[in-house]
């Protein structure tokens, strides 16, 4: 499936952008597969729908917002350069964002870098990946696209390729997490204290393992 | 310049009004003027506490609300005239005010006083937004046990986002022989988690709850442990350099006391 759905990160909230040209049944099949892969990536977030040129007939914007609703996702607003279908998403009771044709303003790139601590009640959405000078602490929350690497200890939660990427991995100086998510799989720290050493959280056959760093590189 | 301090943990029974009150108490005994404020509306129990219940007439709302002038609703202390209370009301809720109005306030007190402690609510809704608006800066105080430390966290990361700067940590109801015997989190074992920097450390100890219990505090009373702690906190509050109080009985915790201000050692226990 080439690309029909690009998430972008920026300075309003996560841009979930739809392709213009595309056709319409197989953009929603796309976005049912998206969805379905990475809904808690989504949970909480303030999302723009982006669909660009595109003209949304309203029929098509409530197939669109019934998709989101069942996998309990809420959309901030529309963004679109035709009134058509800033129309149809204001009188489905969406709020609704003139797009224009200018170039995007240069956005965050594919990673995110953050050096504090990030503290219980904090959460941090990025789409790609993130690098963490700091703790992550319990309560404490890592969402990320990509891979997650945390030069610090971490006794929060990490999602890892929260947009379906089971290749994505997670590092940290030190784990001992709450949970450790990658993609759509969870697993719990085992009982007991954790190592003392950097590890690296990878899938493998069908779950997540952790591995000394020292191993793991051979 | 007078400073204006607020006094706040996230989780309730910690010992923040007695921290607030044992502190107001330490400052004032070295001369400063200061006003302790109860921004705890609602519930209050500064004026308890200090044993002052029985005196207030005015509370912070009335000045808010300009039913009265600040000096009316001021308390002059039982034993020293420096120190002064501004009672909460207890009849009203945290709406009655809003963070504008701390402000307000605080600057008010500020042309009449040295430090004004703030204590703050339990929580983190509008009664803790309230008590730090117009705060310089900000002590959060927990006790070492995993729900507080746990609180404190998320509490440090409000008040940065408040921009309050950096918080400066007061450990309390700490218990030396606890900890060497591995039950109870170390000081260092709370520092690695918090990592912000520690301003005291205030040993368990009873004569708090016998002293609060007469509305007394303990801080006035020379042979209480805890009562040295905050007497010591109040001088680095200050800007003075006092060494951290070693709790002599109990060997093994004097390292880790000392040792917290440099390089911390990586934890090695557990």
């Amino acid at each position: 499936m080439p690309n029909l759905i690009a998430i972008k990160g920026s300075k309003d909230g996560l841009r979930l952008q739809l392709d213009e040209a595309a056709d319409w049944d197989d953009l929603v099949a796309a976005l049912r597969g998206q969805f379905s892969q990475g809904a808690n990536f989504f949970h909480g977030a303030q999302i723009i729908v982006d669909i660009g040129e595109r003209a949304l007939t309203d029929e098509q914007l409530s197939t669109l917002l019934a998709l989101m609703k069942q996998h309990g996702i809420h959309p901030e607003s529309l963004a679109s350069t035709t009134r058509e279908s800033r129309n149809a998403a204001r009188s489905a009771g969406l709020a609704a964002r003139t797009l224009t044709r200018a170039p995007e303003p240069e956005e965050r790139g594919d990673a995110g870098f953050i050096t504090r601590t990030i503290r219980s009640g904090q959460l941090i959405r990025h789409h790609g990946h993130v690098t963490v000078l700091g703790d992550i602490n319990a309560g404490g929350e890592v969402i990320a696209g990509g891979n997650v690497i945390i030069w610090g200890r971490v006794r929060g939660i990490i999602h890892a390729g929260a947009l379906g990427d089971r290749t994505a991995i997670i590092g940290a100086l030190e784990l001992a997490p709450t949970q450790l998510r990658i993609a759509d799989l969870i697993a719990r720290a085992p009982e007991g204290g954790s190592n003392k050493y950097p590890e690296i959280a990878f899938i493998e056959n069908d779950q997540i393992n952790v591995e000394a760093w020292e191993t793991y590189r051979k | 310049m007078s400073r204006v301090i607020t006094i706040t943990s996230g989780k309730g029974g910690v010992g923040k009004t007695t921290t607030t009150a044992n502190l107001g108490t330490a400052l004032a005994m070295q001369g400063l003027r200061v006003a302790v404020v109860d921004a705890d509306i609602g519930l209050r129990n500064l004026d308890v506490v200090m044993g002052l219940e029985n005196r207030i007439v005015y509370d912070l709302v009335d000045v808010i609300e300009g039913r009265c002038r600040l000096r009316q609703a001021l308390i002059k202390d039982k034993h020293l005239p420096d120190l002064c209370l501004l009672p909460a009301a207890q009849t009203r809720d945290k709406d009655a005010v809003s963070p504008e109005d701390m402000v307000a306030l605080a600057n008010q007190l500020r042309a009449e006083f040295d430090y004004i402690l703030f204590d703050s609510p339990a929580g983190i809704e509008a009664g803790f937004r309230n008590a730090i608006a117009g705060a310089d800066e900000v002590l959060i105080v927990t006790t070492p046990e995993v729900s507080a430390v746990r609180d404190a966290d998320r509490i440090i990361g409000l008040v940065e986002a408040f921009e309050k700067g950096h918080p400066r940590l007061i450990l309390n109801r700490l218990k030396p022989r606890m900890v060497n015997r591995g039950e109870m989190m170390s000081v260092d074992d709370v520092i690695q988690i918090l990592a912000i920097d520690l301003i005291g450390v205030v040993p368990d100890d009873e004569a708090i709850v016998t002293a609060t219990n007469r509305g007394e505090v303990a801080v006035l009373e020379r042979n209480s442990l805890a009562g040295r702690a905050f007497f010591d906190i109040a001088r680095r509050i200050k800007g003075e350099k006092v060494p951290f109080m070693v709790l002599e009985e109990q060997q093994g915790v004097i390292d880790k006391l000392f040792g917290m201000f440099g390089r911390r050692p990586r934890g090695s226990e557990r």
